[in-house]
């Protein structure tokens, strides 16, 4: 009964990949929201593919129901929210094996050298940067 | 069950029972220096540098000195994370610290924070990097490889390898060297092959821009694991977000 509440009231990343125009706004706004420090840029997690014919599409999380990446996790570091109803990284758990970056099928789980951590769309908490900022409204988050 | 209430440095905070002081530490946002902690593995309290004052109102003034990553926590327990004794006794480990390991960043940058410049013992003459924690043992193990582990006993105590010999459940993930609290471990790459305790790993590449994340061998570990199969892992991330992309792209209509 209070899981179907939950999952009522959990908001999505709704992609309408036709009104992309491929600014890429959406990565710069990723980037600089997840970067914790001045000229150390962290990397987007969302990101946008020119698929021929002037249409773009931004790629990013699912948060799979079933996800391969916190099955593939052999230490428990990724945990769904149950707030966000994303799947986040625990950064004091994970190990960097990076399993889960060659587990997910849809290349969404990414490793951040410079950061030294892996990295993924953690919807910015239940307010995601690239939604807000998106132009056109490709991406929307209700 | 139910909450036990204690307090640290004067704040009152609560935790459940079995958990330890720096658990509720770090919960509460207060500050307590390791090394050898992680989340991912049991604590060990190898390294002491986590050491807190201990008392309760019941002990009489009797007050000591316990690791905060073991010490479960209890009904008013006092527990004091930055007094004189605490800093004096962190400041000795850090002394014996740098004098094994006077070239380790991670551990000068600790020894400055408790006023060590330089060691006041004698320089190890050997000098190195690691500390002998034993995170990488405790994590390989953690991961299921069980391929390195401390060596020897006494001064020529090491972490290594069983018998100095390439360890055959030993995969190339380089957990170890990723996870080294003083960078103690290394690994090298040319782009196909890393090299790690003595064996040369096959690097797995993108079949379509040479991009690597893992070894071969640990593909087949996670295959066997996961009920997998290596061709799953035949596309880097970036060329597997492109294909997704052009997947929707043919899905979708507009």
């Amino acid at each position: 009964m209070v899981e179907k509440e939950m999952a009522v009231q959990l908001k999505r990343l709704y992609v309408t990949p036709g009104k992309c125009i491929g600014c890429r706004t959406c990565e710069l706004s990723c980037t600089f929201v997840h970067s914790t420090e001045v000229g150390r840029l962290r990397r987007s997690r969302v990101k946008v593919h020119d698929t021929g014919n002037e249409t773009f599409i931004p790629v990013l999380c699912l948060q799979c129901e079933v996800a391969a990446c916190v099955r593939a996790c052999p230490v428990g570091a990724l945990v769904r929210n149950e707030t966000t109803g994303a799947i986040d990284v625990d950064e004091e758990r994970c190990v960097r094996c990076l399993s889960c970056v060659v587990a997910c099928p849809f290349g969404n789980m990414l490793h951040d050298e410079q950061a030294a951590m892996v990295v993924k769309c953690d919807v910015c908490g239940g307010n995601p940067a690239c939604a807000m900022f998106c132009p056109t409204k490709a991406l929307v988050y209700r | 069950m139910g909450l036990i209430s204690f307090s640290i440095n004067g704040t009152a905070v609560s935790g459940a029972e079995g958990e330890t002081v720096l658990t509720v530490a770090r919960r509460a946002g207060i500050h307590i220096p390791t090394l050898c902690h992680h989340e991912a593995v049991e604590p060990s309290g190898a390294c002491r540098l986590c050491m807190v004052e201990i008392t309760h109102k019941d002990w009489k003034g009797w007050k000591g000195l316990v690791t905060a990553c073991l010490y479960p926590i209890e009904h008013g327990l006092e527990v004091s994370t930055d007094n004189e004794a605490v800093r004096e006794c962190r400041r000795n480990v850090l002394d014996l610290l740098l004098a094994r390991c006077p070239n380790a960043p991670a551990i000068r940058d600790l020894a400055a924070e408790y006023g060590l410049k330089q060691t006041t013992l004698t320089v190890d003459e050997d000098p190195t990097n690691c500390i002998l924690c034993g995170l990488c043992t405790r994590v390989c193990a953690e991961m299921g490889h069980h391929a390195i582990s401390t060596v020897g006993r006494g001064v020529s105590k090491k972490i290594g390898l069983p018998l100095d010999e390439p360890a055959e459940s030993c995969v190339g993930c380089a957990v170890c060297a990723r996870i080294c609290p003083t960078d103690a471990i290394t690994f090298r790459e040319d782009g196909k092959t890393r090299r790690i305790w003595g064996q040369n790993f096959e690097l797995l590449r993108c079949s379509e821009c040479g991009a690597s994340h893992i070894t071969r061998a640990q593909a087949e570990f996670i295959c066997e694991r996961e009920g997998m199969t290596i061709e799953d892992f035949e596309k880097c991330d970036a060329c597997r977000s492109r294909e997704t992309a052009l997947a929707f792209s043919r899905m979708v209509q507009w």
